[in-house]
């Protein structure tokens, strides 16, 4: 009922940030620093990420929660974004590619997981994801103002509904279960990922460089 | 066997006998693989049961106690009692039979083990039996990746691993390893199922090198290198973990470091000889080195060394960062 109304609202939202005008910014962070703060991000959301995936996989059951789980990956499971990419691909990436292929991936996460949120059976659950939904979004926004900073335009496109229009609705429960496994899943490589290109990222940007931006903007 | 001469010639008769056959193909010879601990009756080729034969063990004859007419009986076989068999004619001293008796056991569960010391190049695997089997052994290896299987390299050396070169990075699907072990007697397997990221263990940090600071009685400079195996330390950067006690102490000082691969000790026991090791981890992910080759050092004194238990409460009183208790003064002196 009303959460479905919330984070559609906060989505949409999300849809409108590309209007953030990071020179607002109070806190004058150099690219480098805002790098530097979206890097330790991802790791305090990786470490998060292990008791929350622990305690829902546990409330999902076996399979789901046995270590050498390992099923193959259906077809419905792709909506999901995927972190794996190939090792060249990966490292020629541009820094704006970079960057806008993380806040795509956790724009979509946010939603899927606020999804999640809506339906989970206990309190303590509720809590805990609601608690790592904001930390997520606090991510989100924090890569939106990287790329602000350097001068990058956010990704177009809605961060979507939870499912997007034309993917059915899982038909049943254990299908349902399989894909929160593969949500938490991902969401879990993403982070790994994502430590690993804020490094890349915060080696080639030097704070100097928001410096030249600006005066090549003309500010 | 007294005379040299007689026996002399009988080895070079049967050396003889086992050219002819040899030659003319009248027996079989081949290698038997049997249990240890098992019975095993050897036929005498094609001769009947009730034919006069004799028995050969590596040369020596066997006791006509073993024989159930032509046949050998080897009750509970043990390793001692591999070797050549030869069964030969009574009287022509024809060579009938002969075969290579090994005694071993079939294969116990292998012991594998997976490893990425050189993140995001690939990974390694190695394996050995955990028990000698005594026989030759033949080893399989597959490497799945959801539906894909990969192939890996067999190394020259060591024998017993082979790698692979990671096509994705960042994958969500495990990678399934199975060794199978074979031989004549049995076969075993075991499979390890694991995650990219799982494995991912450096190699310990090279060319550790610790050194007195001049004038600084309590300093001790540590430097280090990334391990050469580490491919990419740009982009996957590693972070150091430092130990260190004096000699005569049990118990390790800590210092993590994030960044750098070197540090200062600024609260070594002046005089007392240092022993440190580095371990490495990747930022991020897996699990941390073993530890690196150990180093020993000394800070700088002014004068010889003076091993002094004045000094040594004088240290402990002063403000130290360490958090252990110095050991009772009689416990020094016995040991400096």
């Amino acid at each position: 009922g009303d959460s479905w109304g919330i984070f559609t609202f906060l989505c949409a939202a999300l849809c409108n940030l590309p209007a953030l005008p990071a020179l607002n910014c109070t806190e004058e962070l150099g690219a480098g620093q805002s790098i530097q703060k979206t890097y330790d991000l991802t790791r305090y959301l990786e470490h998060q990420l292990r008791t929350l995936a622990g305690t829902y996989l546990n409330y999902l059951g076996p399979p789901f929660n046995e270590p050498d789980f390992n099923p193959p990956r259906l077809a419905r499971a792709e909506r999901v974004p995927s972190a794996t990419v190939d090792l060249d691909l990966w490292r020629g990436l541009t820094d704006n590619a970079r960057l806008a292929a993380n806040y795509r991936a956790y724009s979509r996460l946010l939603c899927y997981l606020r999804a999640l949120d809506g339906q989970a059976g206990t309190a303590e659950l509720r809590h805990r994801l609601g608690h790592f939904c904001s930390s997520l979004q606090g991510l989100v926004l924090s890569i939106a103002g990287v790329m602000s900073s350097l001068g990058y335009p956010l990704p177009a496109g809605p961060a979507g509904p939870p499912a997007p229009p034309g993917t059915p609705v899982a038909p049943n429960d254990f299908l349902k279960k399989m894909d929160d496994f593969w949500l938490l899943k991902e969401l879990q490589t993403w982070l790994w990922r994502s430590a690993k290109d804020f490094n890349r990222l915060k080696k080639k940007v030097p704070p100097a460089v928001v410096t030249l931006r600006l005066e090549a903007r003309g500010f | 066997m007294a005379n040299p001469v007689p026996s002399a010639c009988c080895v070079v008769l049967a050396a003889v006998v086992v050219v002819y056959a040899q030659r003319h193909s009248q027996q079989d010879s081949h290698i038997q693989y049997e249990r240890v601990g098992a019975d095993v009756t050897m036929k005498c080729g094609s001769m009947d049961w009730d034919a006069a034969v004799t028995w050969t063990a590596n040369g020596t004859d066997i006791d006509e106690s073993h024989l159930n007419g032509s046949y050998l009986i080897l009750k509970n076989v043990d390793l001692t009692q591999s070797g050549q068999y030869s069964c030969y004619e009574g009287s022509s001293w024809h060579l009938k039979y002969q075969t290579y008796l090994r005694v071993g056991t079939p294969p116990k569960d292998p012991v594998l083990m997976c490893r990425s010391n050189n993140y995001p190049k690939g990974f390694y695997c190695s394996w050995h039996l955990p028990t000698p089997t005594y026989i030759p052994n033949s080893f399989n290896i597959s490497v799945v990746h959801g539906t894909r299987e990969m192939v890996c390299e067999k190394d020259v050396f060591p024998k017993n691993r082979c790698h692979i070169r990671y096509l994705q990075l960042f994958s969500t699907v495990k990678y399934k390893v199975t060794l199978t072990v074979t031989n004549a007697l049995g076969k075993n397997s075991t499979t390890l199922t694991f995650d990219e990221f799982a494995i991912v263990k450096p190699d310990p940090p090279e060319s550790v090198v610790a050194k007195p600071v001049p004038n600084n009685p309590r300093r001790l400079e540590v430097s280090w290198q990334n391990p050469s195996s580490w491919p990419d330390p740009e982009s996957f950067p590693l972070k150091f973990f430092l130990r260190y006690r004096p000699l005569i102490l049990d118990q390790w000082q800590h210092v993590e470091l994030s960044d750098g691969t070197s540090h200062t000790i600024t609260d070594a026991y002046a005089g007392k000889e240092y022993i440190i090791q580095v371990a490495a981890k990747d930022n991020d992910i897996g699990t941390w080195s073993d530890w690196s080759v150990a180093v020993h050092a000394t800070p700088w004194t002014e004068e010889p060394k003076h091993l002094t238990t004045e000094a040594q409460v004088t240290e402990t009183t002063s403000a130290s960062t360490s958090s252990f208790m110095p050991p009772p003064t009689t416990k020094i002196c016995d040991k400096g």
